[in-house]
């Protein structure tokens, strides 16, 4: 340390150390901290052939990393990267991305073998011991050091000084509000926004195009996924529904849910999409069987029994909309759903 | 050359209706019912069908069937193009209405980006989102699209094969028809930019490589390095 006198007798001299070649100091540091070289192997002979060849190894890696890394750039540039959609599936910009990859691969891989190398082959082994010391500075140390740290406290006359004390906690306090107060616009109350969707009674059902339908635009075993007539409908995503014309026998055995006897009009069905596990779209429909299958976790929904699952880990049907046709003859929704829709949510009574 | 039936049908049937009695009668009467009507747990009637579902099924070698399963499953052509024309012929006799062929010769003409959405919204939730087919419920399946035709597509979402839901002209237009095939053969016909397709099934089956492959391969390595030291 700078400034420290010198202390006679416990180490070299500084005509000493001036005499100290690099090798020496080394070790003098080592000793100083108490570690101690027990075995040292150098891996070849400085200047023999066994050398020259590990050096070689090692920069012939490091040059191929370099001459990758180049490629990758070269390739980055120059190579012609566009497919044409429907295309020659056989031209070279096929292999622009796999070329990428393979260059930048080699380059890295490359950087890594001759590390490697370099540490194997090249530089020294040893095998060095360092003693452990006591665990707490000497009393001495411990008791100056308290007092100093307890005197600077009391030099700011924090203790003295209460209207000090008092706007510092105030400012601070205030500070650290600042600093998270701004969170507080993530949080949203959800509001009821859980229990409802976007359909209203008399709203049309819209197709991905916003057009109405008709019952006679749809033939039976037939499904048509539906949306809200307001603005955005065609991304509501709790209102997107599926409409379904079941096939003359189906319609024949349906079972509406209790309560649910009017929902459906003649022989369509109106159910939500989202699953009511996970809130995947359901909407694997198969026209023969009347199942609706979720592709998500394999719930299986029965359209001509009020969509109620039968396999799989959804518990709930799915919920059925209310549908009629209006004097224009387009499908409408009587009301918006009875229950939420989706899956489960932690204040969901059913 | 008269095939000897007792069906009332016979009179007025054109020359290649009446060759496609005679292939109904060897190769689908079984299960379909000397007129057409069905026969209970083996076929359905097919009085009505239209040209769309005969070829459909007959076409792409699904019918005749080969046995009672859960599913028919796509396989090569017993009939000709012709015997198929025959073959239709014959079953619109018995009552026409149902969907026919499509009059237009180029069923690709059509809008890709729409075909995208379209295909996303109405096929991709079976038929996997780059027409690689998936599973449904008790055996059954949404056939891969990679081998389909035009006219196989076109004519399927006309007439709603097997448990597939019927798209007709009011629900997808022809022209969003066209759209849809044309987004299905483009994605058919491009390169896989990566170099390979994995099954073009998304990320799983990529996880899956990167796990067994790429790390199986760099703990290989690692060991190696380990048993070098």
């Amino acid at each position: 340390m700078p400034g420290n006198p010198p202390q006679p007798g416990s180490g070299p001299s500084d005509a000493d150390l001036a005499r100290m070649s690099r090798e020496d100091l080394v070790t003098l540091g080592g000793e100083m901290d108490g570690v101690k070289v027990i075995y040292a192997e150098q891996p070849v002979e400085p200047g023999s052939a066994a050398e020259r060849r590990a050096e070689r190894q090692v920069a012939a890696a490091f040059t191929g990393a370099g001459l990758s890394a180049l490629a990758f750039m070269v390739i980055f540039v120059a190579w012609p990267w566009q497919v044409e959609t429907g295309g020659d599936p056989s031209g070279l910009a096929v292999l622009y991305t796999p070329l990428l990859g393979l260059t930048m691969g080699s380059a890295l891989t490359l950087v890594g073998v001759g590390a490697v190398l370099w540490a194997k082959k090249l530089m020294p082994y040893e095998v060095a011991v360092q003693e452990r010391h006591e665990g707490a500075s000497p009393e001495i140390e411990r008791q100056t050091t308290a007092a100093t740290l307890v005197s600077g406290a009391t030099s700011t006359g924090i203790a003295r000084r209460t209207v000090v004390k008092r706007s510092l906690g105030f400012g601070g306090l205030m500070l650290g509000l600042m600093a998270v107060f701004p969170l507080g616009g993530l949080i949203k109350k959800p509001g009821n926004a859980l229990y409802e969707t976007p359909w209203e009674p008399g709203m049309r059902l819209l197709t991905l195009k916003g057009l109405p339908i008709r019952p006679q635009d749809m033939r039976p075993g037939s499904l048509q996924t539906v949306f809200p007539a307001v603005a955005g409908g065609a991304r509501s995503a709790d209102g997107v529904s599926m409409l379904i014309r079941l096939l003359p026998q189906q319609a024949a055995d349906f079972r509406p849910r209790e309560g649910q006897e009017d929902f459906h009009w003649n022989d369509f069905v109106a159910y939500s999409k989202i699953c009511t596990h996970a809130g995947c779209p359901v909407s694997l429909y198969e026209q023969e069987t009347a199942r609706i299958l979720c592709p998500c976790h394999q719930s299986q929904f029965v359209a001509t029994d009020g969509a109620r699952s039968i396999f799989g880990p959804a518990t709930r049907s799915l919920p059925q909309l209310p549908v009629e046709v209006d004097d224009d003859g387009y499908f409408v929704a009587k009301s918006d759903y009875l229950e939420p829709i989706g899956p489960a949510f932690w204040e969901r009574s059913s | 050359m008269a095939a000897p039936s007792s069906s009332a049908q016979d009179a007025g049937l054109s020359v290649e209706a009446t060759a496609g009695q005679e292939l109904f009668e060897n190769g689908c009467i079984t299960c379909h019912g000397r007129n057409l009507q069905g026969v209970e747990d083996n076929g359905p009637s097919l009085i009505g069908v239209g040209e769309a579902s005969v070829y459909f099924q007959v076409a792409t070698g699904r019918m005749p069937l080969k046995q009672q399963e859960a599913q028919a499953q796509r396989k090569t052509p017993v009939y000709d193009d012709a015997e198929v024309n025959q073959l239709m012929a014959y079953i619109e006799s018995y009552g026409s209405g149902g969907p026919g062929l499509p009059t237009e010769s180029d069923l690709r003409d059509g809008d890709l980006a729409e075909g995208g959405e379209l295909f996303r919204l109405n096929c991709a939730s079976c038929h996997n989102f780059a027409g690689q087919g998936g599973a449904l419920s008790s055996g059954k399946n949404a056939p891969t699209l990679t081998q389909a035709t035009d006219l196989d597509m076109y004519t399927a979402m006309l007439s709603g094969p097997q448990n597939m839901p019927v798209f007709g002209d009011n629900q997808l237009s022809p022209e969003e028809k066209r759209a849809i095939i044309n987004y299905v053969q483009t994605l058919n016909e491009t390169a896989d930019p990566g170099g390979l397709s994995i099954g073009r099934a998304g990320p799983v089956p990529e996880g899956l490589v990167i796990w067994v492959v790429g790390i199986v391969g760099c703990v290989a390595a690692c060991l190696w390095v380990g048993t070098r030291s």
